[in-house]
């Protein structure tokens, strides 16, 4: 049904040119006709040639076309049909390769914006890393400085506290040394004025007031 | 070298045996006699030390020197002591035996440290209020320590009473020290 469609559709021209036995016997007919002409009507093209200076011999034009109808299936075979299959088999390649081109392009286009994608979010990370670890290091800043402030609080404290300890320290045992200074020089005082009647009087003293301590 | 166990095993054994003769005082002075013996005569404390001569002739002699002048409590006692070869434990067996009689007749034992010698009237009055004090009969041995300056210091058993300049001086001391120490 398809091939009745395209004979249909198909000229006088290409049923001619597609049809090897009406190809063949018009090609025979068209060159010996030529031949026939040209070897009867030589004079009519001479004078036109003459006249015109245009040497045309239409009689070996119609030969030679008649020839070229029955050669055509070898020019075909040998030249037309290795050459329009090389062109396709080109052409094929280099759509092959324009569609890889193009499957590549789109590839890249792709992985161009995956990466556009993944650079944005990479660097997104980043920042948020970046903030996080500036907000650690200010934490640990202010941790520090409390710290720092604490310990320098807590030596200043304890500064003092050895001082004044030492202080004291200093105080009792001067105050003990005066003391001490103060009772040798009574001792003294009081052994030189020590005499029988006064030690007389402290042992009565002592028996008078005698304690027990039971 | 003197044992206190032994010497109060044999002081024990002596005080009985003179508590049931009735010479408790009478053994004391023996021994007392022959304790101040050895202290104020070195060749007799070298004699009754002496390990080179024999135990019979050292009683022999002991016997000689004392029979007319200790109890025969005493000498018998003597002998037991040379025949044990405890002669180095006279002394702390006379000590011992002291403590015993004391603690027996609940005596106590003062010792008396003055910066000068007192008068007896002194001593007896000292020694009768410290017997009203504590209520026992008191035996007091009186002893010059100048370093008190003055007035005395009574010691017995674990207590002390001082009544000298110098322990008035070391109480205010330790007063003001304790006020010092107090302020601080």
């Amino acid at each position: 049904m398809s091939e009745s469609h395209h004979e249909t559709k198909s000229g006088p021209f290409e049923l001619i040119f597609n049809n090897l036995p009406v190809r063949t016997v018009l090609g025979l007919v068209l060159m010996f006709g030529g031949s026939y002409v040209s070897k009867n009507y030589q004079e009519v093209f001479e004078q036109i040639s003459h006249q015109y200076g245009v040497p045309v011999d239409l009689g070996k034009t119609v030969a030679t076309f008649g020839v070229f109808l029955i050669i055509f299936p070898l020019v075909n075979i040998f030249f037309i049909k290795p050459l329009a299959d090389a062109i396709g088999e080109r052409n094929s390649t280099l759509e092959q390769t324009f569609g890889e081109a193009e499957d590549l392009k789109v590839q890249m286009q792709k992985m161009r914006s995956e990466y556009e994608a993944r650079l944005v979010e990479t660097e997104a990370d980043a920042r948020q890393k970046i903030e996080a670890q500036i907000k650690e290091a200010q934490a640990l800043r202010q941790t520090l400085m409390s710290e720092a402030a604490q310990r320098a609080d807590e030596l200043v404290a304890r500064a003092t506290q050895e001082i004044e300890a030492e202080r004291n320290r200093v105080l009792t045992s001067i105050r003990t040394q005066v003391v001490d200074l103060a009772l040798s020089a009574a001792e003294k005082v009081i052994a030189e004025n020590m005499n029988t009647e006064r030690n007389r009087k402290l042992v009565e003293d002592f028996i008078s007031q005698v304690e027990v301590a039971r | 070298m003197q044992d206190g166990r032994v010497a109060r095993r044999y002081a024990k054994a002596l005080f009985g045996a003179a508590k049931g003769a009735d010479l408790v005082r009478g053994v004391e002075e023996d021994l007392d006699i022959i304790v101040k013996q050895m202290k104020l005569d070195p060749t007799f404390k070298h004699f009754i030390l002496a390990p080179y001569m024999s135990r019979e002739e050292k009683a022999k002699i002991l016997t000689k020197i004392f029979s007319d002048r200790v109890t025969s409590l005493t000498m018998q006692a003597l002998r037991v002591i040379l025949d044990k070869g405890r002669e180095a434990e006279l002394e702390a067996i006379f000590h011992a035996y002291v403590a015993l009689r004391r603690n027996d007749a609940g005596i106590v034992y003062a010792t008396i440290h003055s910066a000068v010698l007192i008068d007896e009237a002194q001593k007896k009055s000292l020694i009768a209020a410290l017997m009203k004090s504590l209520g026992k009969t008191v035996e007091a041995e009186f002893k010059i320590d100048t370093t008190l300056i003055g007035g005395v210091k009574v010691t017995y058993e674990n207590f002390v009473l001082d009544g000298s300049a110098l322990g008035a001086i070391e109480k205010m001391r330790e007063r003001l020290r304790y006020d010092l120490l107090k302020q601080v």
